[in-house]
């Protein structure tokens, strides 16, 4: 029992990062219908951005975060406007192979500069743990999770309350109706393509402190992801949001108590068996060929 | 010229062509007889029956599949774990296995084809992907039968050495005439017209009475069990597979590649993707060694074809030719005869036929 | 059907484009090719597939330095045999198909001379049928692992003192040895799956449940785990006395550094691979190195041939101390060192003569004196290493030992 809470514990602190990294696909999703195959890469390299501003000036992992969320903000946006707008008449699976195609791009540049070594980002905190109530927690999980907490926070607020939210749920739920209304519909995706890839250098910097990663973690963080949109629905926040701890969580627990090869296959199964009752995935909208 | 007359035309014609293709196949390792020049034959064989097997499902009916790396896989171990009970010395036999694998897959793939064929487009692709990574998994874990992350031993031919690759390079040929072949009786029978009806719009096509649950499963299972063959030809030549590249990701993806480059509607079109590609990626993997660059290549050239040459090479190629030569017979029709200008004809839409 | 028919005669050039490219790639991508072994001046020339890149670039990174060493030292000593040795490295990155794919090119396309093997049995397996299959003599640095020498090859040598079950059986001993109320009561076997590790840990388990300790955790994870964070709650969890874990190098650090982080802390702690590395104390804190027991082929300190030179010369050409000098590279100057001693002994270099050869009598090297079984299996014992005041020393057996064994301190508070 004792195993059974210290790993769901473990699986709720690792889902918040989850959450967060999915949660910008769920948002790029939303206003560029088409599913970012380059967030985990996105992830990644900015945990290697936040490697290197800490192996080589000395900044701390959690504040390398200020910096790498307005760059990786340009990059969405740069990436949107270059890169997807132009296909936005043509299907959305150009754009999926296009992010694809671009993910194992950067991964080629990524692996060219730092080598395929595994790396880890490990500051002097990362050694130490409390123990509260008999059970463990690792500061640095922690204090990711919280990392997760203050960013999606953020995102929810400036979804709901503001004017740049307000367009960029209308243009999710209706970019028509949403240009007639006066919308700058190419403006705000960019925008929320930006949003979503800050949510992943967020995300990233807290992985690289907590999963030791090279350029080729990014298939397994990209099934994570993929498993976590398609149960909670690809244009949902909340579901996303849910979706992403029930996944770390019954990976943390399957890999404690029963072997770590199975922990995300036995999550793979509970996906196959939500889909085959519902399509659409948990929260998702009943949408003609999409999630 | 009456339609029997123009449809005899035209099976002589294709005869003659697939003729040809299979003479050309023939020849090749002998005027290319070096080991690594029949081994970069191997090679570019498979990718071009890889693509094509792929554009069954991903073209011809546009499922874009991006998780075939699950049945390449899938085949390589069938091979591997027959093969290792035929036991060393079995030489010409594990090839027999073949065809047993390819109808195998294709029947234990049919029911997972069916959930995955629920969803679509982007939804299909996410799944067809999650598939892959299942299935890669499965063979990490079930060690017993896969030996996981030590992968399995396949017994080696006792072929001779100095013409090793070739039983395994005839293999791969006759399997890419297979697969062009099923490719051809697909497009010219009503099973390629009712694909090309649900990849322009499934809804309509199913309420014109399209059996379009049927098709799709079919071009689905097809083109799965064609991968396995290929997979399990590859898996006795390389002789020794582990499931991080039995299950490569990036194999899906190259086929892909090969397929939109050469052109996704076309039959000759994903030979000739694959023909471009795949020696030079044979070439680089092996000259440059670090396999970083040409990740960055493969992304290059996938972008470079998707904003360039959105229909692929042939088809792109066929539209500037069919431009130039109507532009030709226009000026010399204008030269000798002023009043039948032909009209300038609408390019075909996405080069389809 | 018009537009169909247009399209397939507008397509029929496709099939001359094809072949023309086909043409062009295979004549553009022809190698150099090289001299044959003969031409006394040319240079004899060495194909090794490296893992240059890839989850093994970290652990092989020190065996091309220890080749290349070689390769100048022989050079500024003339040569082998009057001829220059040139050495052609290229990546495997890490992946036994492009292992196989390396020295299938190497040897029919490139017509390399000599061949060493490639870095980990998990490379060696697949790579050696292939050398064997064009007759090259196949001394390889770090493939140790039965199924090896399962192959039942006659051309391949492993440059190492002991096959790996060795280790095993000395940690084993050495756990036997103690008086049974130090010894451990249970024990736990994490290990990664790769012929090198679940070789050892496989051994060291049924021989010490065989003498009565309790195995309480048992399991195999696929070796590209990366988060051994489930592993280190388990063992946490379950307390055992002794932990046998079959790790590469980077999952004993962090197994090392998880138990650090929960505060607890075994009685008895043993990696196949990891501690044996140099750069291990920086890895997981220098204060939490001392007691942790690994085995190795090959320490600074050791009295085997040429070893001073050696490390003289290595520090010489690459900077650093002795002490951070990693044991790959010590093997790739063995395999060297062979070639030398059969040119010496022999008066010839082509590889029908080091095959012949090798299977006779004694060969001195860094990894001390080698002599190997019919399939290559070296014919020595390995000793049982432990981390003492801050250097990796021998402790058992007592004959080989530089130091006693200590108990581990406690990682607690």
């Amino acid at each position: 029992m004792h195993l059974f809470l210290q790993a769901t514990i473990a699986g709720i602190l690792i889902g918040g990062v989850y959450a967060l990294l999915a949660s910008g696909q769920a948002m790029i999703f939303g206003v560029a219908r088409t599913v970012n195959f380059a967030q985990a890469i996105f992830a990644i390299l900015s945990a290697y951005l936040s490697y290197t501003l800490f192996g080589d000036l000395g900044i701390d992992p959690f504040l390398s975060v200020l910096i790498l969320i307005p760059v990786m903000f340009a990059l969405g946006y740069v990436i949107y406007a270059v890169l997807l707008r132009p296909l936005n008449k043509s299907s959305a699976e150009l754009g999926l192979l296009v992010l694809y195609a671009l993910a194992i791009g950067i991964q080629g540049v990524l692996d060219f500069t730092y080598q395929t070594n595994i790396r880890v980002i490990a500051p002097a905190y990362a050694n130490y743990s409390w123990t509260v109530a008999g059970y463990q927690i690792p500061e640095v999980r922690f204090f990711a999770f919280l990392l997760a907490v203050v960013v999606l926070g953020a995102l929810h607020l400036i979804r709901q309350y503001t004017k740049l939210g307000r367009a960029l749920r209308a243009t999710s739920q209706n970019p028509v109706a949403a240009r007639l209304l006066g919308v700058d519909v190419d403006r705000i995706s960019a925008v929320g393509m930006g949003l979503g890839v800050a949510s992943a250098a967020a995300a990233g910097a807290a992985f690289g402190m907590v999963i030791p990663f090279n350029g080729n973690s990014q298939y397994d963080l990209l099934s994570k992801l993929l498993s976590i949109g398609v149960l909670g629905g690809m244009a949902s926040m909340p579901g996303t949001i849910v979706a992403a701890v029930i996944l770390g969580v019954v990976e943390s627990v399957v890999a404690a108590t029963i072997s770590p090869d199975w922990s995300a296959f036995s999550f793979l199964v509970v996906l196959f068996a939500v889909l085959t009752v519902r399509p659409q995935g948990l929260f998702g909208r009943q949408l003609r060929g999409e999630l | 010229m009456t339609a029997l007359h123009a449809e005899s035309r035209l099976r002589r014609a294709g005869a003659a062509r697939a003729a040809a293709f299979m003479a050309v196949l023939a020849v090749l390792p002998f005027l290319f007889n070096q080991h690594w020049q029949v081994n970069l034959l191997v090679f570019t064989v498979m990718y071009a029956g890889l693509a094509s097997a792929w554009n069954l499902l991903g073209g011809y009916a546009g499922y874009p599949a991006l998780g075939h790396g699950a049945f390449f896989g899938l085949g390589a171990y069938a091979m591997a774990i027959g093969a290792g009970h035929l036991g060393a010395g079995a030489g010409y036999r594990p090839f027999l296995l073949v065809p047993l694998i390819a109808l195998g897959t294709a029947i234990v793939v049919a029911p997972i084809a069916r959930v995955l064929l629920r969803t679509r487009a982007v939804a299909f692709a996410v799944l067809s992907i999650t598939v892959m990574f299942m299935v890669q998994t499965l063979a990490y874990n079930i060690r017993g039968l896969t030996g996981g992350s030590q992968g399995l031993a396949l017994p080696i031919a006792p072929f001779d050495a100095a013409t090793f690759e070739r039983p395994y390079y005839f293999a791969m040929a006759v399997l890419l005439v297979v697969t062009v072949g099923v490719c051809w009786v697909v497009r010219t029978s009503k099973l390629g017209l009712a694909l090309n009806a649900v990849r322009d719009d499934e809804d309509r096509a199913r309420g014109l009475g399209v059996q379009t649950e049927t098709v799709k499963l079919l071009a689905f299972v097809l083109s799965a069990g064609l991968t396995a063959a290929f997979g399990a030809v590859w898996a006795y030549y390389i002789s020794y597979i582990v499931p991080g590249f039995a299950f490569d990701p990036l194999l899906s993806l190259v086929a892909v590649l090969m397929a939109f480059l050469g052109g996704r509607t076309t039959l000759w079109g994903p030979i000739t993707g694959a023909v471009l590609v795949g020696p030079a990626q044979q070439y680089f993997a092996y000259r440059f060694g670090a396999s970083q660059l040409y990740l960055i290549a493969y992304a290059a050239l996938f972008l470079l074809v998707i904003y360039l040459l959105p229909d692929g090479v042939i088809p792109s190629a066929s539209r500037y030719l069919d431009r130039a030569r109507t532009a030709y017979r226009s000026r010399a029709t204008r030269r000798d005869r002023p009043d039948q200008v032909p009209m300038e004809p609408v390019p075909p839409r996405g080069g389809r036929g | 059907m018009r537009t169909m028919r247009s399209t397939v005669r507008r397509s029929v050039w496709a099939v001359p484009v094809c072949l023309a490219a086909l043409a062009a790639g295979a004549c553009s991508a022809s190698p150099a090719s090289s001299q044959g072994a003969g031409r006394s001046s040319s240079p004899l020339v060495v194909g090794v597939s490296m893992s240059l890149s890839g989850d093994l670039a970290d652990l092989a990174g020190p065996a091309e330095k220890g080749y290349q060493l070689w390769a100048d030292t022989v050079n500024a000593q003339g040569g082998l045999l009057g001829r220059k040795v040139s050495l052609k490295f290229v990546d495997d990155a890490s992946n036994p198909t492009q292992a196989v794919t390396n020295y299938e090119n190497l040897i029919t396309a490139d017509h390399v001379d000599l061949v060493f093997g490639p870095f980990s049995s998990l490379l060696t397996i697949p790579a050696a049928s292939v050398a064997s299959r064009y007759g090259y003599a196949f001394i390889e640095p770090s493939g140790g692992a039965p199924q090896v020498f399962a192959l039942h090859l006659k051309n391949l040598f492993l440059a190492q003192p002991a096959p790996i079950l060795s280790s095993a059986d000395a940690f084993a001993d050495y756990i036997l040895s103690l008086p049974v109320d130090q010894r451990p009561k249970t024990a736990a076997y994490p290990t990664a799956d790769d012929p090198f590790t679940s070789a050892i840990i496989a051994r060291i388990q049924q021989r010490l449940q065989a003498a009565g300790i309790k195995t309480v955790y048992s399991q195999t994870y696929a070796a590209e785990t990366v988060d051994l964070s489930p592993v280190v709650t388990r063992l946490v969890s379950d307390k055992p006395d002794l932990i046998v874990s079959g790790t590469g190098g980077a999952d004993a650090v962090a197994e090392v550094k998880g138990m650090v982080q929960a505060h607890w802390t075994p009685k008895f702690l043993f990696f196949t691979g990891g501690p044996n590395d140099p750069t291990f104390p920086s890895q997981v804190g220098a204060g939490n190195v001392n007691g942790i027991f690994s085995s190795t082929d090959w320490i600074p300190q050791a009295k085997t041939a040429g070893n001073a030179a050696f490390i003289q010369a290595y520090i010489a050409k690459y900077g650093g101390t002795a002490a951070g000098i990693d044991a790959a590279a010590a093997e790739a100057y063995a395999c060297g060192q062979l070639l030398q001693l059969v040119a010496q002994r022999t008066g010839k270099i082509d590889n029908a003569t080091i095959i012949s050869a090798l299977h006779s009598g004694t060969w001195p090297t860094v990894e001390g004196n080698l002599t190997w079984d019919a399939y290559g299996s070296p014919q020595g014992a390995d000793d049982v290493v432990q981390w003492v005041g801050g250097q990796l020393l021998p402790v058992y057996p007592q004959s080989a030992a530089l130091a006693s064994p200590i108990a581990l301190p406690s990682w607690a508070g």
